[in-house]
C-alpha cells in the first residue's frame, strides 16, 4: 500500500464526512486529528452514517472487523485501514 | 414500530392534484387528514416528499391543520426525498412509512429503500388499527414530539449558520443537561425509550414496565435518568442508564452496601433525537466519575453488537471503554471496559448531578 493510496482515500473521506455532517470546514480537517471528542467533535450518528458510506464506496464493513472502532481515531487511521482492505482484496 | 409517515401530496393528501386545478384548488382528503392527527397524537411524526412548489406543502398545512416534522419538495427521486427526511430526523429507514397513489412511486422506494413500509392511501386509512402504528404508552414526550421536532428544526438551523466548535454552540443554545435518579413516575417513558431506541441502545432488547419497576425497586440496582433542555425547548427525559456493583447507590444519596471493584452497566439508552448534543458522552463521563467515587477501579458495559446500534459503541469508544475481540459471547454481545485510573472524559460544566 503506498502512501498515495492513503492520502487519496482520506481526501475522499474528507468529502464523505463533509456530506454527512453538512459542515464544508471539515473538508479541511488535517489527517490526524481526532474525529471524535475534542477535535473535530463529530456526533456519533455522523460517524455510523460515515461509516455506511465507506462501506457503499470501498466495499469494507469497518462496524463488523473492528469491534473497538480504532479504525475511527482519526481520518489517517480510517484511510489506513480502509486502504489495507482494498489492497488485500485486489 | 413506525416513527414517520412520509405523505405523497397530490392524490393523498389532497383529494386532486394541486398544480393541475386552476383557480379552484382541491380540498384535503377527510378521512387521511384524520389519520395524520390520529397518528400525531399518539407521538408518530409526519413529513411530506411531493413533486410540487414548497407552496403545496404550505396549502397541506394550513388545510389539514397538521404539523409536519419535515418537507421534501421538489422533482428528484422520492428515496431520496425520504432519505433526507430520515437522516434530518436521525431515524433508520425501518422507522419509516411512505404513502403514495402513484404506483411508480411506491415502485422506486421499495426498490431503494427495502427497509420502508410502503402504503398505498386505502392502506394507510387503516394503518392507525396496526400493530406497527400503535405505541403501547404514549407519554408526555409522545404528545410534544412534532413540536420537539419543529424546536430541532430552529436549533439546527442555528447550529448551521454559527460559526464557533460544537462545544461552543451547546454553550451558546443554554444547553443544560440533568443526571438524578429515576422515579416511578419515569416509568412509562423509560418503558418507552426501551422500545423506541436502537441506534443508541447498548442492551438492544426491550424492557416492560413491570421488569422496570422490578430493576427501580432491587436494591443492586441504580437507575439513572438523563434530561435535557436548551434555549430552544425542553426535551425531557432523552436518555436512562441501569448500573449495578458497588455503584448500586449509583452515587447518589442511599449509602454504598458492600465495596467491589466493579461498576457494571447493563443498560444505556438515548434517543436519537439527543444526538450531537453531547448527552451519551456526558452520561458516559458521568458513569466514570461517579464509579470512582464509589471506589470502584474499573466500570464495564456489556454492549451488544449490531448494525444498528454502531452509534453506541462509537460513544463507548470514545469514552475509552475497549473489549477483547474474542469476548464476543454467542449471544452477540461484548463487555466493553476500561480502568478508573489516568484521564477520565470530561464532564462538562453545564451538566447538572441531581
Amino acid at each position: 500500500m503506498s502512501n498515495e493510496d492513503v492520502s487519496a482515500v482520506a481526501d475522499e473521506l474528507r468529502g464523505m464526512l463533509a456530506q454527512v455532517t453538512g459542515r464544508p470546514e471539515v473538508l479541511g480537517v488535517p489527517d490526524g486529528v481526532r474525529l471524535f471528542g475534542a477535535g473535530v467533535g463529530l456526533d456519533s450518528l455522523a460517524g455510523a452514517l460515515l461509516l455506511r458510506q465507506v462501506q457503499r464506496r470501498y466495499g469494507v464493513d469497518v462496524a463488523a472487523e473492528d469491534l473497538n472502532l480504532d479504525a475511527l481515531e482519526t481520518l489517517g487511521t480510517l484511510a489506513a485501514f480502509i486502504a489495507a482492505r482494498c489492497r488485500g482484496a485486489s | 414500530m413506525i416513527k414517520c409517515v412520509v405523505w405523497d401530496i397530490d392524490n393523498t393528501l389532497l383529494s386532486g392534484v394541486y398544480l393541475e386545478s386552476g383557480a379552484e384548488l382541491p380540498d384535503a382528503d377527510r378521512q387521511l387528514t384524520g389519520v395524520l392527527h390520529q397518528l400525531a397524537a399518539r407521538g408518530i411524526l409526519n413529513a411530506l416528499a411531493s413533486r410540487n412548489p414548497p407552496e403545496a406543502a404550505a396549502y397541506v398545512r394550513q388545510q389539514t391543520g397538521a404539523d409536519f416534522a419535515a418537507v421534501e419538495c421538489g422533482w428528484e427521486s422520492k428515496a431520496d426525498a425520504i432519505a433526507r427526511i430520515a437522516a434530518g430526523l436521525s431515524l433508520a429507514p425501518d422507522a419509516i412509512a411512505f404513502v403514495d397513489d402513484d404506483m411508480l412511486e411506491r415502485a422506486e422506494v421499495a426498490a431503494r429503500l427495502p427497509d420502508v413500509l410502503v402504503l398505498t392511501p386505502d392502506e394507510a386509512a387503516e394503518a392507525p388499527d396496526w400493530p406497527q402504528f400503535s405505541p403501547a404508552v404514549i407519554t408526555a414526550e409522545a404528545r410534544r414530539r412534532s413540536q420537539l421536532y419543529a424546536e430541532r428544526r430552529c436549533r439546527q438551523a442555528a447550529a448551521a449558520q454559527f460559526g464557533g466548535s460544537r462545544e461552543d454552540f451547546l454553550r451558546r443554545a443554554g444547553t443544560r443537561i440533568t443526571i438524578g435518579p429515576a422515579g416511578p413516575g419515569d416509568l412509562p417513558r423509560l418503558h418507552e425509550l426501551s422500545i423506541r431506541t436502537h441506534q443508541l441502545n447498548s442492551a438492544g432488547q426491550p424492557l416492560t414496565q413491570a421488569e422496570l419497576s422490578g430493576l427501580l425497586a432491587a436494591p443492586e440496582y441504580a437507575m439513572i435518568t438523563v434530561r435535557l433542555a436548551d434555549d430552544f425547548g425542553d426535551d425531557g427525559l432523552v436518555g436512562a442508564a441501569i448500573t449495578t456493583g458497588n455503584g448500586a447507590s449509583g452515587g447518589l444519596a442511599a449509602p454504598v452496601p458492600a465495596v467491589s471493584l466493579v461498576v457494571s452497566v447493563p443498560l444505556i439508552m438515548m434517543s436519537c433525537r439527543a444526538l450531537g448534543r453531547g448527552v451519551l458522552d456526558a452520561l458516559l463521563a458521568w458513569l466514570c466519575r461517579s464509579a470512582v467515587a464509589d471506589g470502584a477501579a474499573e466500570l464495564r458495559i456489556p454492549c451488544l453488537i449490531s448494525e444498528r446500534n454502531v452509534p453506541m459503541r462509537l460513544a463507548l469508544a470514545t469514552a475509552g471503554l475497549r473489549a477483547e475481540p474474542a469476548s464476543v459471547a454467542a449471544d452477540g454481545r461484548a463487555v466493553f471496559s476500561r480502568p478508573l485510573t489516568g484521564e477520565l472524559p470530561r464532564l462538562p460544566d453545564w451538566v447538572t448531578v441531581e
